[in-house]
C-alpha cells in the first residue's frame, strides 16, 4: 500500500485548486542574515546580552524579554548533528529514488535544518561536526539554499 | 476569581474514515446532531458555539471557520473558531469551557472537524505551508520530517528500542478494534507487523503513524445547575492547561515536552491534583505517532522521563491495566482528522467516565482522566482533566 492509494468504491470528486502565490520579504533581520550567506558565506546569529542566548537563524527581537538584539555574530561554518533523518518518500508518496538524510545542525543557542552530503548513513553520530558547503560566490541569491548541504567536518 | 462549575453532558462523532462522502459542514452538522441527540436538547437550547478546526488548507477553504459554521448550528449564534494546531482540538473544549465557566453563557456546543483527503494528493504537501518562508520551505519540509527528527532525539538519548516504541501502536490499534468509529482497529496486528511496515523517513515506520482521516466530533457543554437538571451523570471539567513553547523548533528540547508539563501543571493545580500517577485513572495523551503518546506521558508526569515504554511492557497502560492509555484506540487506531481527533480524546472520557464506553469500557469504574494534545509548529501543550 502506499500513500497514494486507489479504491474504486471511494466518492466521486472534483478538482479545484487555490491559486495564491506570495512574495516574501526576508524581514530586518533576514536581510542581515541572507546578505551574510549571500556575500561572504558566513552565517550569522544574534545575541541578547541580557538572555545570554544566541539566535540562528538571527532574529531582530529576543523571544524570552523581547528586547530588540542588536549584537550580531558570526557563529562560524561548523555546527553539530542533534538529529537527524533518512527520508524515504517524497511528497506525492512515491518512493525517493536516492534516500535524502536531513539533519539539525546546532550553531549557536539554536540552528539550522538542512541537508547532509558527502556523507555515509553509518558514519552518523549525535554530536558529530558538520560543515556548510556553500554555492560559488557569483551563483549564490540569499537563499537558504546557498547552503547546498552540510558535510562532516575536517 | 470566581469560575463556575462545567459538565460535558452529551457527545457524539462520526466514523473516522480515509475520504468521506460528506462536505466538510456535513460532517459537522452530523457530529452535532449526535451530540445533541444524546443529551435530548435542540438547537434553541444553544447559546453559543465553539469551532476548533486545523489548517484550512486541509479542507481546501480559507476562512473555514465561516464555512463551516452552519453545519456546526451557529446560525445566528455566538460562533468563535479557535486554532492552535493539531492541539485545536483539546483546545476549543477550553475555549467552550471559559464561555460557561465565565458566567456568559449557559449551555455551549463545541464541535471539531477535520476534512484531509480534500488535500490532493496528500495532505502531508500541506504541512509545507506552515514552515518558516525564507529558512525553512526552501528546502521542502514535511511533518514527517520533523517527527522523525524529534523521535530519533527521543530513542538515542534514552536508548529506547523501536521495538519497544511500536508496542504503543500495536496497543492503541488493537484498542481501536473495539471502536465503532475506527479507521485502522486491527485487533491481531502485532509488533512485527509494525517493524516491518515501510520506512517513510527514519525512523518512522508507516504504522508508526496516524493515518489521515476525515471525520467530526461534537461535544454539549453546560453549567453546574443546568447540567444538574439534565443529567443524572454530569462528567465535570476539573482541570484545563495550555502552553507555548518557543517557534524556533530547533531551539527546543526535543526530549522533553516542557510545554505539555506547564499545560499538565495548570490543569492539575485546578483539579487539586497532587499525585497524577495516583490520581489520573485514565490518559489519553496526544499520539499521532506512537513514540508521541510516550513522550506526552512524560509531559504529563505520568511517567518519569526515559520510562513512558514501560507502562506499555508491565501493563499498566492496557484497558484492563491500573493506568488505561488510550483505551479509545487514540489517533494511531481511531484516526487523525486533526481538531476532531482531540475532541474525540475528551469525548472518550465522557463516555468512559459514565460507563457508556460499551466493548471499551475500562474496569474499576474509573473517576478521573485526562486528555491532551498538541501541535502547532511542535510547540503547544493542551490539557482538560475530567472526573465524575
Amino acid at each position: 500500500m502506499t500513500l497514494l492509494e486507489r479504491d474504486p468504491k471511494s466518492p466521486l470528486t472534483w478538482s479545484g485548486n487555490l491559486p495564491v502565490t506570495s512574495r516574501y520579504t526576508f524581514g530586518l533581520a533576514g536581510e542581515k542574515f541572507f546578505r551574510a550567506i549571500k556575500d561572504e558565506g558566513k552565517i550569522i546569529g544574534s545575541y541578547c546580552k541580557k538572555c545570554d542566548h544566541t539566535y540562528v537563524p538571527a532574529s531582530q527581537f529576543c523571544e524570552k524579554c523581547l528586547a530588540e538584539v542588536s549584537d550580531w555574530v558570526d557563529v562560524g561554518t561548523i555546527g553539530e548533528l542533534h538529529t537527524f533523518t533518512v527520508l524515504y518518500e517524497g511528497y506525492d508518496g512515491a518512493r525517493l529514488v536516492q534516500p535524502e538524510i536531513v539533519a539539525f545542525i546546532s550553531l549557536g543557542d539554536g540552528g539550522l535544518i538542512h541537508r547532509l552530503g558527502e556523507i555515509n548513513l553509518d558514519e552518523i553520530y549525535f554530536g558529530m561536526p558538520l560543515e556548510a558547503v556553500f554555492l560559488p560566490e557569483g551563483q549564490r541569491q540569499g537563499s537558504i539554499l546557498d547552503i547546498r548541504y552540510f558535510k562532516p567536518a575536517g | 476569581m470566581t469560575m463556575r462549575k462545567v459538565a460535558v453532558i452529551g457527545a457524539g462523532m462520526t466514523k473516522f474514515v480515509r475520504r468521506a462522502q460528506e462536505t466538510p459542514k456535513e460532517l459537522s452538522w452530523l457530529a452535532t446532531r449526535m451530540a445533541l441527540e444524546s443529551c435530548e436538547l435542540t438547537l434553541d437550547d444553544i447559546e453559543a458555539v465553539c469551532m476548533g478546526t486545523a489548517p484550512d488548507s486541509f479542507d481546501g477553504i480559507h476562512m473555514k471557520g465561516e464555512y463551516l459554521s452552519d453545519g456546526a448550528g451557529a446560525w445566528r449564534k455566538p460562533y468563535m473558531r479557535s486554532y492552535v494546531g493539531g492541539g485545536t482540538g483539546v483546545f476549543v473544549p477550553i475555549q467552550g469551557w471559559y464561555h460557561v465557566a465565565s458566567g456568559m453563557f449557559d449551555v455551549v456546543l463545541v464541535v471539531a472537524e477535520e476534512k484531509m483527503s480534500n488535500f490532493y494528493p496528500h495532505a502531508q504537501a500541506a504541512f509545507l505551508t506552515i514552515f518558516d518562508h525564507t529558512t525553512e520551505r526552501p528546502l521542502g519540509p514535511n511533518l514527517l520530517w520533523i517527527f522523525a527528527l524529534e523521535m530519533n532525539r527521543y530513542m538515542t538519548t534514552y536508548g529506547i528500542s523501536k521495538e519497544d516504541i511500536a508496542r504503543v501502536s500495536v496497543q492503541h490499534k488493537r484498542n481501536a478494534a473495539n471502536h465503532p468509529c475506527a479507521l485502522l482497529g486491527d485487533p491481531d496486528i502485532t509488533v512485527e507487523d509494525v517493524l516491518n511496515s515501510e520506512v517513510l523517513a527514519y525512523p518512522v515506520q508507516r504504522y508508526d503513524v496516524s493515518p489521515v482521516s476525515d471525520g467530526a466530533v461534537a461535544i454539549v457543554l453546560a453549567a453546574e445547575h443546568v447540567a444538574k437538571r439534565l443529567t443524572d451523570k454530569p462528567v465535570w471539567v476539573e482541570g484545563v492547561g495550555w502552553n507555548l513553547d518557543t517557534a524556533h523548533w530547533t531551539n527546543r528540547d526535543l526530549v522533553y515536552p516542557r510545554y505539555v508539563e506547564y499545560a499538565a501543571r495548570m490543569a492539575y493545580d485546578m483539579a487539586g491534583i497532587k499525585e497524577p500517577k495516583k490520581e489520573i485513572h485514565i490518559a489519553e495523551p496526544y499520539d499521532p505517532f506512537d513514540y508521541k503518546a510516550l513522550h506526552h506521558l512524560e509531559g504529563l508526569q505520568l511517567a518519569e522521563r526515559g520510562q513512558a515504554p514501560q507502562l506499555y511492557i508491565d501493563g499498566t497502560a492496557a484497558r484492563d491495566g491500573n493506568m488505561p492509555v488510550c483505551p479509545s484506540g487514540g489517533l494511531l487506531g481511531v484516526g487523525n482528522p486533526i481538531a476532531a481527533a482531540g475532541l474525540m480524546k475528551i469525548a472518550e472520557l465522557f463516555w468512559q467516565l459514565r460507563g457508556e464506553a460499551g466493548d471499551r469500557q475500562v474496569p474499576g469504574q474509573p473517576r478521573r482522566g485526562i486528555a491532551q494534545a498538541w501541535g502547532d509548529l511542535m510547540q503547544v501543550g493542551t490539557v482538560v482533566i475530567m472526573g465524575r
